[in-house]
């Protein structure tokens, strides 16, 4: 049981909200129920592509309302390698929302790349796996995966490639991408320390004329930093935030995959 | 007309029928906890508080001042916490002025609840009361609808489970001081670290005959991590839309302007 | 929020020398135990007392302004109040406030007159005056319980013995009762507390 008097968003309903609205027509007192199968486990998700890498990151409390069900939960899953292990997966998937649902999708994306691999004796491409993860979210477009979906590796190019997705499948290709509870916060950081939004060359111009700053490409231990900065920020003002970061960049030579320490109030 | 103004009543009343959310109160989902000991009572408190999921305020102050031997932690709707404690502070300090003796802990535990139950639970304050007075030590806790209970150790707001979990494990029948302060403090830590809605900082009031005592940030176990580079802009890298400079002299034409007079009063002082 | 609640079970019995109150001692929101050692006996004057059940805001506010009246009402008339009159004050106000007001109250005391009586003020705000009475919501275990046992005229220590056993059976089987029990016996001696713990399986008088 959650707490006595908490404000918990999923148990006793949110202090004020159209969750409590009346609902016209209704009886005196006349309250609906109905099963509800989705939860809401908090955290977030980050993913940036690089020139020749791409590093995905998502922190690793899980939570229920106002209580933490765990504090060592992956949200990054290595998809498509030919052994359960995932020693030679390419492609990274993150996924954040409801984490049965997250759990689910991975499995099912995974064994379709595995299938592809059987059948054709070669690896996913991300452009493929990315169109195949839409159709699959999209199949259940009336009870859907309540996901919120990144796919990152490299395309056929060797460039990092970050795909992001809304839970009926609706996706696009990005340079970087913020998902989860703290989206909101971390995303209009990446604008602008990723692709310099609102950064203008100083005295270049008067008033709209003003240059805007170049945009070059980051360097993986500028990324690297900036996921860091982007979830220390994120952990202080948002409570579903926690507890760990699981960061994992994708090169040409294979994953590599890291565990640091965030704050665990 | 004196209490609250309802005049914008019946209008939200409409907008919330039509689906318009009424605004969302700070509240300080909370971790707050009280122990008696022997010779005086202590209080505790974390500092996070919350509006949704977002923290509104890293480090605020839930242990409120009602007498000098009598402090409040509130947990709860953070404006009616710091509003009822006030009131009821300032109606007890009339109160022992007019009686010429010392406010007492039942006393203000009386108020409070009478207060709180008029209101019906709209008043969103949960209370735990401290405090010494010539009858003795005293610890109470007050819900909202305005319900009353005395106890040893007591806990309240959503990290409240967590905090009396360590009370049912860890206290006993007689404590001194330092043990109690302990007891709070690790309750209250409790409650950072397993219930979201509270976090940061431990705050701490040790109330005897005496005196009292108030610990701000009596542990800090969540400083902030230090951030891996400067994120300073170079001057200059805002878009400057429109400019327009107005001199002093001209100032009177959009304000009345008074030149203040050398002597009489002390000399503004200016920054430069 | 879930208000405070005292799902719970509470009794008053007459016997030979008075009257006595038992009851348990668990207050609960939702399913959280906000208190294991409540005082639901509550005294309202020196020899008449209530048991309260309930919402437990609502039957404190009531209690006290009761106390408030018996005071008055003893100081302006120079003689204790009868048991009668605390019922009929509180009967006052949990029925003009039926709409507002989530308050079961038993009422007993002793006095001068008319020694050990009971009455008993349901939802509504009837007064029914009774030889024993039962509430909350462990009482509907009991029912069988007390009218099978309960004879007119008790000894006290078999009135304390009817009252314990029964408390123990609607906490056994009552999931909203529980914690200790504790009793109030009001003779022309005064009134004088019980307290039973579960460490001891009630068997031990403490206090």
């Amino acid at each position: 049981m959650a707490a006595m008097f908490s404000q918990n968003p999923l148990m006793n309903g949110p202090n004020y909200s159209v969750n409590d609205a009346p609902r016209v027509n209704a009886p005196e007192g006349a309250r609906e129920h109905r099963f509800d199968p989705y939860t809401d486990n908090g955290g977030s998700t980050l993913a940036i592509a690089g020139a020749d890498f791409t590093i995905m990151a998502g922190d690793t409390r899980l939570t229920s309302g106002y209580s933490i069900n765990s504090r060592h939960h992956p949200k990054l899953f290595k998809i498509g390698g030919t052994t359960a292990d995932q020693k030679d997966a390419t492609i990274v998937l993150s996924v954040v929302g409801f984490a049965a649902d997250g759990e689910a999708l991975k499995e099912r994306l995974d064994a379709i790349c595995k299938m592809y691999r059987y059948r054709h004796g070669k690896p996913m491409s991300v452009k493929a796996c990315a169109q195949r993860l839409s159709t699959i979210l999209y199949q259940k477009r009336f009870f859907p995966y309540y996901a919120y979906a990144i796919l990152g590796g490299l395309d056929e190019e060797g460039k990092g490639a970050v795909y992001s997705y809304d839970p009926v499948g609706s996706y696009e290709r990005e340079q970087c991408r913020a998902g989860g509870a703290a989206a909101s916060l971390i995303m209009p950081f990446l604008d602008n320390q990723v692709n310099f939004k609102n950064q203008y060359i100083p005295n270049s111009g008067e008033g709209h004329a003003l240059q805007e700053r170049e945009r070059r490409p980051l360097t993986r231990t500028e990324v690297e930093t900036l996921v860091k900065d982007a979830f220390d920020g994120a952990v202080e003002r948002h409570i579903e935030v926690g507890d760990g970061l699981q960061m994992m960049a994708i090169t040409r030579h294979g994953i590599e995959e890291v565990f640091l320490p965030l704050k665990k109030d | 007309m004196p209490g609250f103004d309802f005049s914008n009543y019946n209008r939200n009343a409409a907008l919330h029928a039509r689906g318009v959310p009424l605004p969302k109160a700070t509240s300080t989902g909370t971790t707050i906890v009280g122990c008696i000991f022997d010779g005086g009572v202590g209080i505790a408190a974390d500092t996070r508080a919350t509006s949704g999921p977002i923290v509104a305020d890293k480090n605020c102050e839930k242990l409120h001042y009602i007498s000098p031997n009598i402090w409040c932690a509130g947990a709860g709707t953070a404006a009616d916490t710091e509003f009822t404690t006030a009131l009821i502070s300032s109606q007890l300090e009339l109160h022992s002025l007019s009686t010429g003796r010392k406010p007492r802990v039942v006393t203000c535990m009386t108020m409070l609840k009478q207060h709180l139950f008029r209101y019906q639970g709209h008043i969103g304050a949960y209370l735990v009361v401290a405090g010494v007075d010539p009858t003795g030590t005293h610890l109470f806790t007050v819900h909202a609808h305005g319900s009353t209970d005395k106890l040893p150790y007591v806990t309240m707001g959503s990290g409240s489970l967590a905090a009396m979990s360590v009370f049912e494990s860890q206290w006993q029948p007689s404590l001194n001081r330092d043990q109690a302060v302990k007891l709070c403090a690790d309750a209250i830590e409790a409650g950072i670290w397993n219930d979201l809605g509270s976090g940061s900082n431990v705050d701490v009031a040790i109330i005897t005959a005496d005196k009292t005592t108030l610990r701000r940030n009596y542990i800090k176990p969540n400083e902030r991590t230090a951030k891996l580079r400067s994120y300073v802009f170079p001057k200059g890298t805002t878009a400057v839309l429109n400019e327009k400079i107005i001199p002093k002299g001209d100032l009177g034409k959009f304000i009345s302007v008074e030149e203040l007079t050398e002597e009489g009063g002390d000399k503004m002082e200016v920054d430069t | 929020m879930d208000r405070l609640k005292k799902g719970e079970v509470n009794m008053a019995v007459t016997f030979k020398d008075g009257v006595i109150l038992g009851a348990d001692s668990r207050t609960t929101t939702g399913a959280y135990i906000a208190n294991r050692v409540t005082d639901k006996l509550t005294q309202v004057h020196d020899t008449i007392w209530c048991c309260r059940s309930g919402s437990a805001a609502d039957t404190q506010a009531v209690a006290d302004i009761v106390k408030y009246q018996l005071e008055l009402f003893a100081m302006m008339n120079g003689k204790p109040p009868t048991t009668q009159t605390a019922g009929a004050i509180f009967q006052e106000i949990c029925y003009s406030n039926k709409d507002r007001l989530s308050a079961g109250l038993i009422i007993a005391g002793w006095d001068e007159r008319h020694g050990g009586q009971v009455y008993s003020i349901p939802l509504g705000g009837s007064l029914h005056k009774q030889p024993y009475s039962i509430g909350g919501s462990g009482s509907t275990y009991i029912y069988g319980y007390c009218d099978a046992n309960w004879r007119e005229g008790m000894e006290e220590a078999e009135a304390v013995s009817f009252v314990k056993e029964a408390l123990k059976e609607a906490i056994k089987w009552d999931g909203s009762s529980g914690g200790v029990i504790r009793m109030v016996v009001l003779t022309a001696k005064g009134a004088d507390r019980h307290l039973y713990l579960p460490d001891t399986d009630y068997k031990v008088r403490h206090q």
